[in-house]
């Protein structure tokens, strides 16, 4: 008997024009994303014939930039709802799991069961939900204007509301549900979904988040820089499982990867450079400034130095690793901009499919990732050539199936059926 | 005259199983073939031991919007079950989808059985559920025109994707609600989605009247209708708009006895605009209506037979957005 080798899963994370903050401006991106349902479903497409797990959308109520100076240099303030968005989708695909981000502190969880069951029954039982308890104060004010809540209220609030979700989609008789948040009466009017229930996402960091992710989620989406954090970030979510029953395949992590790929390592490097350069000085500086906590970095010379900033006493550690790397590499205050606005915090590789591969082995079977949740700079470029290059790689070393196995989310992940 | 159908999809107790989307798809294609304006997908969030449709009105109206071209796609979503900011999103969101074909059926009395999975055990009063539907109402309309027209810039080589000057905080306080806006989607293909206003109480009227694209009243005997219907039109002429911005159509179940004459005598110079017509979710009574009623009413002339704009503010003769 052969015993199988495990694979990676890839999820397929849609974002405006794409991931890179100058994506819109790239001569190929499709600028008018935003607008034209007809791009998204071909994105959709592109996933679904490179047997894509998943696609993900992410989502704020809200504008993204407070400063409208710098939002009107970026297309992230508009696009689509992504709930109707995945609905449409969904009806014009057959096997790729649709998953939408939704906001606990600003829905209530009769509503959000009930929409999330309806995209599932759309999709055959196709659909997930990442939770996100919204700490942003743009979607605050677009809710009553009592400002953020705390963060140690919202997860408690989180945590009741993922509780009766979980209750609603599991078919309860008497739900009856009177609880600190929320009170609901009656169960679900909506048949049971074809996958048991829905798939829990979450990609909460925090102390509070992966608690709540080891208790209730099926796939976990992260942020990591380097091996080094992928893999404790890997190994603290799954040492947590057992506290709540679970065993370590019950949760999926799935990092977020954003990949230039070219035939050549110099082509791709040309790719990534080609995209820096047009990403706008102010827009650079500004995302550099929040980086760094301060506020008039505008006023030094953009091609100087890094000035000397006050005692770094309170800095969190990526703010250090800002003024660390500008004084080792000895960069302008424009180039270290590029550098942290093109990356936007997440994993970057860039190079040939051979060598785009090598990390995405080297991670997964490091004990670092079940997966990766793909972030392509600009679209459809990036996601065509990593659909081209990079998966078909992955397949030739039997990382990665060549078709899909399940016919529901939850199959084709590998996960448990909730009773 | 303007003919809507609802498709009462809450209604079709104990058929869930049998109601799959390819079986609604085929529905609502039948309507669009036989030329009538829209169709009204009823929604209900007040929960139930049977599960009597499979699907929540607003995705379901998206995954339509992708299978139809011109019919009009009326989706319910209760004030109650949403917050202004998420269902104004979803209906711009759905509006860019159809290429302007989505309408908001807003109703103005509540069900009774809602509060309690909402959070409310104590309820509201109606009252207070009007007074707040009303202002529910007001803000998707206007974060819906929080972004002009002509916004978006695409600006490539300027690095200017839209231009700041052209989007607009609502900062809207209320009893109600505080909602700051703007909405992170761009102005829809129909400026506002047809907000379509039904459950009118007579405190009620004046809002209608003022506010609604469309207003869909109660079954009644036709005498009483051309009543309230020129009720309605003077209202909104009080208001300062034109009789014709606002559409008043009648609501009648569509049986086995419904015939063209009967149809006739409701509409008019004195009468309403039109009608939606209430059927079971089942094919067989629209075939009904298509094969039998509707050719009856063409050859006197009444509907018109074919689709003339393609968002549904066109279709409809409302003014508004018109840029599918």
């Amino acid at each position: 008997m052969t015993v199988r080798k495990r694979q990676m899963k890839l999820g397929l994370f849609l974002w405006a024009t794409g991931h890179h903050i100058a994506a819109w401006r790239h001569p190929k991106a499709h600028v008018t994303a935003g607008i034209d349902i007809d791009h998204y479903i071909r994105l959709a497409h592109t996933a679904e014939a490179a047997k894509l797990d998943m696609i993900f959308c992410e989502d704020a109520a809200g504008l993204r930039e407070a400063n409208v100076g710098i939002a009107s240099q970026t297309s992230r303030s508009i696009g689509f709802e992504p709930i109707s968005l995945l609905a449409a989708i969904a009806v014009q695909t057959e096997r790729i799991g649709l998953v939408s981000t939704a906001s606990t502190s600003y829905n209530e969880p009769f509503g959000l069961a009930r929409t999330f069951a309806s995209l599932d029954q759309l999709s055959g039982g196709r659909a997930g939900w990442n939770l996100v308890t919204s700490a942003n104060h743009i979607e605050a004010a677009n809710f009553g204007s009592t400002g953020l809540r705390p963060h140690a209220d919202r997860y408690e609030r989180a945590r009741e509301f993922a509780a009766v979700v979980a209750r609603l989609w599991g078919g309860a008789e008497a739900l009856n549900h009177d609880g600190q948040s929320f009170s609901i009466k009656d169960p679900l009017d909506l048949p049971r979904s074809p996958q048991g229930a829905p798939v829990m996402v979450q990609a909460g960091a925090s102390e509070d988040g992966k608690d709540l992710a080891a208790r209730t989620a099926d796939v976990v989406f992260s942020a990591a820089q380097t091996f080094e954090e992928a893999k404790a970030f890997y190994t603290d979510l799954k040492g947590r499982l057992a506290t709540y029953g679970r065993e370590p395949g019950d949760v999926k992590i799935m990092p977020g990867v954003a990949p230039v790929v070219a035939e050549t390592e110099s082509e791709a490097r040309e790719k990534y450079e080609e995209l820096q350069e047009l990403i706008p000085d102010d827009v650079g500086v500004a995302l550099l400034s929040s980086y760094l906590s301060i506020s008039d970095l505008w006023r030094y010379p953009i091609d100087g130095p890094l000035p000397e900033l006050p005692p770094s006493e309170g800095m969190k550690s990526r703010q250090a690793l800002v003024i660390e790397q500008s004084r080792r590499d000895n960069l302008s205050i424009r180039q270290l901009a590029r550098h942290f606005a093109g990356a936007r915090g997440h994993w970057r590789v860039v190079g040939t499919p051979a060598q785009i591969a090598d990390e995405l082995q080297a991670r997964f079977e490091g004990g670092a990732a079940d997966g990766f949740n793909v972030m392509p700079s600009w679209f459809p470029g990036e996601l065509d050539a990593f659909a081209t290059l990079v998966v078909p790689e992955l397949q030739r070393r039997g990382l990665f199936r060549k078709d899909y196995e399940g016919r529901t989310l939850r199959e084709q992940l590998g996960l448990k059926r909730p009773v | 005259m303007h003919l809507a159908v609802s498709f009462n999809i809450a209604s079709a107790a104990g058929q869930a199983a049998e109601l799959d989307f390819s079986r609604i798809a085929a529905f609502v294609r039948k309507a669009e073939a036989a030329g009538l304006d829209m169709v009204v997908i009823s929604d209900s969030a007040a929960g139930g031991q049977q599960a009597s449709s499979p699907f929540e009105a607003t995705t379901l109206l998206a995954a339509l919007a992708t299978v139809t071209e011109r019919i009009g796609l009326v989706a319910g979503a209760s004030t109650l079950a949403h917050q202004p900011y998420n269902l104004a999103r979803r209906f711009a969101s759905l509006d860019i989808i159809s290429h302007g074909r989505t309408g908001w059926n807003a109703t103005i009395i509540q069900d009774p059985r809602e509060a309690a999975n909402f959070s409310r055990p104590e309820g509201i009063s109606n009252d207070d559920f009007r007074r707040r539907a009303e202002e529910f109402i007001g803000i998707v309309q206007g974060l819906w025109k929080g972004w002009d027209t002509d916004a978006l810039l695409f600006d490539k080589v300027g690095g200017r994707f839209h231009d700041p000057e052209k989007m607009h905080l609502l900062d809207h306080k209320g009893e109600f609600f505080s909602v700051r806006g703007p909405l992170n989607i761009a102005r829809s293909p129909q400026d506002t989605p047809v907000l379509v206003v039904s459950g009118l109480v007579e405190t009620g009227l004046d809002f209608a009247a003022r506010m609604a694209d469309v207003i869909l009243i109660e079954e009644r005997a036709s005498q009483d209708a051309k009543a309230a219907c020129n009720d309605l039109k003077r209202r909104a002429l009080a208001n300062g708009r034109s009789p014709d911005a606002v559409k008043v159509l009648l609501t009648i179940a569509v049986g086995p006895e419904l015939a063209a004459d009967r149809l006739e005598a409701w509409f008019g110079p004195e009468g309403c605009d039109g009608f939606n017509l209430v059927l079971p979710a089942e094919p067989s009574a629209l075939e009904d209506f298509v094969d039998r009623v509707l050719p009856e009413l063409r050859r006197r002339g009444l509907p018109r037979p074919d689709y003339t704009g393609t968002t549904l503010r066109a279709r409809l003769g409302l003014g508004g957005g018109n840029r599918p």
